[in-house]
């Protein structure tokens, strides 16, 4: 049946909003999660298309950033069940195409990073990106991905653990890791 | 957890990302404060974080204006196409894209009809995703539906815009319905081929061939986010 999907000015000028503001954002967690632009770029066409198609199922307004990485999550399940595929670490395209001798010590280290992260099991490296780069809370991180809490925390525990270890010789950096401030917070 | 350890790492990395309650907060700061092994655990956990955060700080986004190759443009012209190029620029945010597109391809032959005094216009956008038939064709005879169930003096814009497997319906060496196809394109019905799905296929080697007066410029996402900003009313078959 032929219907109208226009809920009011209002709510759409709110959601146009909420679709433009949230796009880069979008996109580079799609990046996060697959290394790849193409793919992460699909996946987010696809995640805007669904949620325009679906926004009156978001009821809360409070909660459509969460509703838009779910879509984007449920997006990249639905994408690797049809295509049966995962890509490894050496297919994936982790910062550019230049090559390491014309890197700078600063590219070497978000590539380094990036290849870290790309080699955690997907569910690890969704709770980490999510919680790291989106700031979201466990709480929110579990409804985005409609797993409980502790499963959050147990994911966010393994996947820095691996981590660590990949990431073992990367020395702290001035402007990457603030020193302990913990004795002047208390 | 090992036997010294007071905390475990779930409960660190509770606190570098403030997830811990402010009373577990205080003791944890104290407790660091007295044991330089739980300061050097924290400082790892943190450092951790730190560099995933620097990792992708500056991912830049797709460009996205016009994706498809202007060698490929031809229905609205190649004019416009690149005048939307230049115009847009790569920093050009996503919706003041959308607005430049509907303000300038406005003078799309479809549009030339909408408005005549004492007519009232009704918009669709039908969006054809499947590349299963039954939906292909659910999609042209629903267009048909539209047009004739129009009354007098009612007016109705039908566009159908078609991606991923669904492209399937305007490839000419695919589609099981070009007649319809054409006796629609008759009555105005305007069809879109979305670039991007185009730029896949010939990106795996595929040939894409459009039936007659496809318009492959834009994006399915463009699209339909353009005309429902303009109020269209939109369908996913």
């Amino acid at each position: 049946m032929v219907g109208s999907m226009i809920p009011g000015i209002n709510q759409r000028r709110a959601f146009r909003k909420l679709l433009s503001n949230s796009r880069d954002r979008l996109y580079r967690m799609a990046y996060a999660w697959t290394h790849n632009p193409h793919l992460a770029d699909d996946l987010v066409q696809q995640t805007l298309c669904k949620a325009l198609s679906n926004r009156k199922q978001l009821r809360d307004p409070g909660a459509a950033e969460a509703w838009l990485f779910r879509i984007l999550s449920n997006c990249l399940k639905d994408h690797y069940r049809a295509k049966h595929e995962v890509l490894s670490a050496e297919e994936l395209v982790i910062v550019d195409s230049r090559t390491p001798q014309h890197e700078t010590e600063e590219q070497q280290l978000v590539r380094k990073v990036r290849q870290a992260i790309s080699k955690l099991p997907l569910p690890q490296c969704q709770v980490i990106t999510l919680v790291d780069l989106e700031g979201f809370t466990y709480a929110t991180v579990a409804d985005v991905l409609e797993i409980p809490v502790g499963t959050v925390m147990s994911r966010l525990c393994r996947g820095r653990r691996s981590l660590r270890e990949f990431l073992t010789d990367i020395r702290p950096q001035p402007e990457l890791v603030r020193p302990a401030k913990l004795m002047e917070v208390k | 957890m090992k036997k010294d350890e007071k905390f475990s790492e779930e409960q660190l990395n509770a606190f570098v990302d403030g997830e811990l309650d402010p009373e577990e907060k205080s003791r944890l700061y104290n407790e660091s404060a007295r044991s330089p092994d739980l300061d050097k655990r924290l400082c790892q956990q943190r450092k951790v974080k730190d560099l995933v955060q620097h990792a992708y700080q500056h991912v830049p986004p797709p460009d996205y204006s016009g994706r498809a190759p202007l060698a490929r443009r031809g229905f609205f012209g190649i004019a416009v196409a690149a005048g939307l190029l230049v115009a847009i620029g790569l920093t050009a945010g996503f919706f003041a894209h959308k607005s430049m597109q509907s303000q300038q391809i406005g003078a799309a032959p479809v549009a030339a009809n909408a408005s005549q005094p004492g007519t009232h216009t009704d918009k669709y956008l039908l969006h054809v995703v499947s590349g299963d038939p039954a939906h292909m064709r659910a999609a042209l005879e629903h267009a048909t539906h539209l047009l004739e169930s129009a009354d007098a003096g009612e007016f109705r814009e039908i566009e159908i815009i078609a991606n991923e497997q669904g492209l399937d319906l305007l490839r000419s060496d695919v589609t099981p319905y070009a007649k319809e196809i054409a006796t629609l394109q008759q009555n105005d019905v305007v069809f879109y081929a979305c670039s991007k799905t185009i730029e896949r296929l010939e990106e795996k080697g595929v040939e894409v061939h459009l039936v007659p007066f496809t318009n492959p410029d834009y994006t399915a996402l463009d699209r339909v986010v353009t005309r429902m900003q303009e109020g269209w009313t939109y369908e996913k078959i």
